[in-house]
């Protein structure tokens, strides 16, 4: 079989520069993740863009963040950019053990968000991209509801009926003090 | 009383014939109403049945579909059979107001009479709705109706059909189907200042709600790779190795040709090809390294946002992305149709049998000009048979009538 043609693939992945790596032309950012980088958070569910179970967070210079699908987007489409992935959001201390998990990740556990788990890493991060979010602009409280359901409502969860990740990312925004009266 | 009964027991069949009879009309009718897809306009969505409502964006100002349910003040529920014709053939209600030429009696005139008494038999057999569409209101001078029937004298009956004889029964049957019931050509002929049919371009394609309705001459559609069997299950399935429908043709399946016989659809088929029909052209993909600097580099933006989906040789997925080796859309001259979907993206859509087909997300806020000029010429180059000659600036004008923001 002919040798895949590559390309040199740079990127910055949970603060840490990464590359350059020869990569293959036409590999998926969820197989780069997991088989060249062994970070295997990221669950590839549907494969075509649907479940949002893979999504990553993207990071642009102004200081917006972004959801990106990776099982439909290509490795090198991150090229020279910065990503998060559910590796990268808990505390750890210097052997890089957890020593504490981020706000969303905590109140998940603490509202029994989810189930079987699978689809957490895409709930976390598109919690995440919310959270920030308003962190910039707070919103109004009676939009609150609003924002949640628009923020996730694209993501599928098969266990939980939702209503636990609304409420827990419904606190983690209230104890923030992201939620304006109104 | 013997002899009423009698009466009685010689009626009693007639009647029964003429139920079964009326049962028949309003049956023909049903299925007339469709081809001729009267819902298009006269359906508001979401709305009951026929009840108008539906609003028809024109250069003119907008136009609303009306009540064509039986309810005698905001329907047809007054109109004769010879009324409610000669508003379908003539475009003039009993009252005498002129219709505006949204609707299409222009094509509509070629209708036979049993057909329009089989389709008014039909809307009576519906359920009246007492509620009135919203007003049309267009603006001076187009809100003077008397300049209506002047536009009439020229362009009402323009439009007439080539001579038939020659042809073969199905070419006929589709001629009808396609020039008076389907009235193809009101959107993809173009349209001259006045706002009529230009009939010297008679079914060249015309731009409607900011797409391109292409060519449906036969030329034209063998280039872009339709054959008469490929061109009669798209009317019926929506979809098809070309590609699948979207902008405004996805609506005229869903409420008409999904509905049509397939005998009538290889019809219309037969007349769009012809009797004869031009071999399809065929597109083997082109060669990476036969591709020129732009579509090289859109080589690497196709792997990064599209091939999750469409396929890394362009083979697309079923139910989710079209292929895009043998797309018909990547064949026409003009790259607009291309652009547009990729600056905007098509909603997730359900076709007839639980098919469908994902949400296409747009890129306009994701890819520049550039990455989105080198991605046309990617696929337009290897899979359209086209040159490679979009520039950023052909994507910035329609970024720009399109209302989307560089990113």
């Amino acid at each position: 079989m002919a040798e895949l043609p590559t390309r040199s693939l740079s990127l910055t992945i949970n603060g840490e520069a990464i590359g350059p790596v020869d990569v293959p032309e036409d590999l998926m950012m969820i197989d780069f993740l997991h088989e060249y980088q062994g970070l295997t958070g990221s669950r590839l569910g549907c494969g075509q863009g649907i479940c949002r179970a893979c999504v990553v967070i993207l990071d642009h210079d102004d200081g917006t963040s972004e959801e990106m699908r990776i099982c439909i987007t290509g490795a090198h489409f991150f090229n020279g950019k910065r990503i998060r992935t559910i590796e990268g959001h808990a505390e750890r201390d210097a052997a890089g053990d957890i020593v504490a998990l981020n706000p969303i990740q905590q109140k998940f556990i603490d509202h029994f968000a989810f189930q079987c788990s699978y689809c957490a890493p895409g709930f976390v991060n598109a919690a995440t991209v919310l959270v920030e979010r308003l962190q910039r602009d707070p919103l109004a409280a009676g939009e609150l509801e609003g924002a949640i359901e628009q923020a996730l409502g694209e993501h599928i969860c098969r266990c939980t009926g939702y209503v636990r990740y609304y409420q827990a990312t419904r606190a983690v925004i209230e104890e923030l003090g992201l939620a304006k009266e109104g | 009383m013997r002899r009423l009964l009698l009466g009685a027991l010689l009626l009693a069949p007639t009647l029964a014939v003429q139920a079964a009879d009326d049962e028949t009309l309003i049956e023909q009718g049903r299925y007339l109403a469709r081809a001729a897809d009267c819902a298009a306009c006269h359906t508001a969505e979401g709305g009951a049945p026929f009840a108008g409502g539906r609003p028809i964006e024109s250069p003119f100002g907008t136009i609303y579909g009306t009540n064509i349910t039986p309810d005698p003040q905001h329907g047809i529920g007054d109109y004769s059979r010879d009324d409610f014709y000669h508003a379908l053939t003539e475009g003039e209600t009993p009252s005498g107001r002129q219709l505006y030429p949204a609707m299409p009696y222009t094509s509509y005139h070629l209708m036979r009479r049993e057909d329009s008494d089989a389709i008014y038999a039909y809307l009576n057999s519906l359920e009246p709705i007492a509620r009135s569409a919203p007003e049309t209101r267009l603006s001076f001078p187009y809100n003077q109706r008397w300049g209506v029937a002047l536009w009439n004298l020229v362009y009402a009956d323009a439009l007439q059909p080539e001579d038939a004889a020659s042809h073969s029964p199905a070419w006929q049957r589709g001629q009808y189907l396609v020039e008076a019931m389907g009235h193809c050509g009101e959107c993809h002929t173009p349209r001259g200042w006045t706002g009529a049919m230009d009939l010297d371009h008679h079914l060249e394609g015309g731009m409607l709600a900011g797409y391109l309705a292409p060519s449906l001459k036969a030329e034209a559609l063998a280039e872009r790779g339709w054959t008469r069997d490929d061109l009669a299950r798209f009317l019926r399935d929506g979809m098809s190795p070309q590609g699948s429908m979207f902008n405004e043709m996805f609506p005229v399946m869903h409420l008409s040709t999904q509905h049509l016989e397939d005998d009538d659809l290889a019809a219309m088929a037969t007349y769009l090809l012809g009797d004869s029909p031009p071999e399809a052209r065929r597109i083997d993909a082109h060669p990476l390294e036969e591709l020129g600097d732009s579509a090289r580099r859109g080589r690497q933006g196709y792997l990064d946002t599209c091939a999750g989906c469409h396929g890394i040789e362009g083979q697309g997925k079923p139910q989710v992305a079209v292929a895009m080796e043998g797309n018909t859309t990547l064949r026409l001259e003009a790259p607009d149709n291309l652009l547009k979907v990729m600056l905007n993206g098509i909603a997730a859509q359900d076709f007839p049998g639980f098919a469908r087909m994902q949400e296409m997300p747009g890129f306009a806020s994701k890819l520049s000009d550039a990455e989105l000029a080198d991605l046309s010429n990617y696929l337009r180059e290897t899979w359209g048979g086209r040159a490679g000659d979009v520039s950023p600036e052909d994507v910035a004008a329609l970024r720009e009538e399109s209302g989307h923001a560089t990113p």
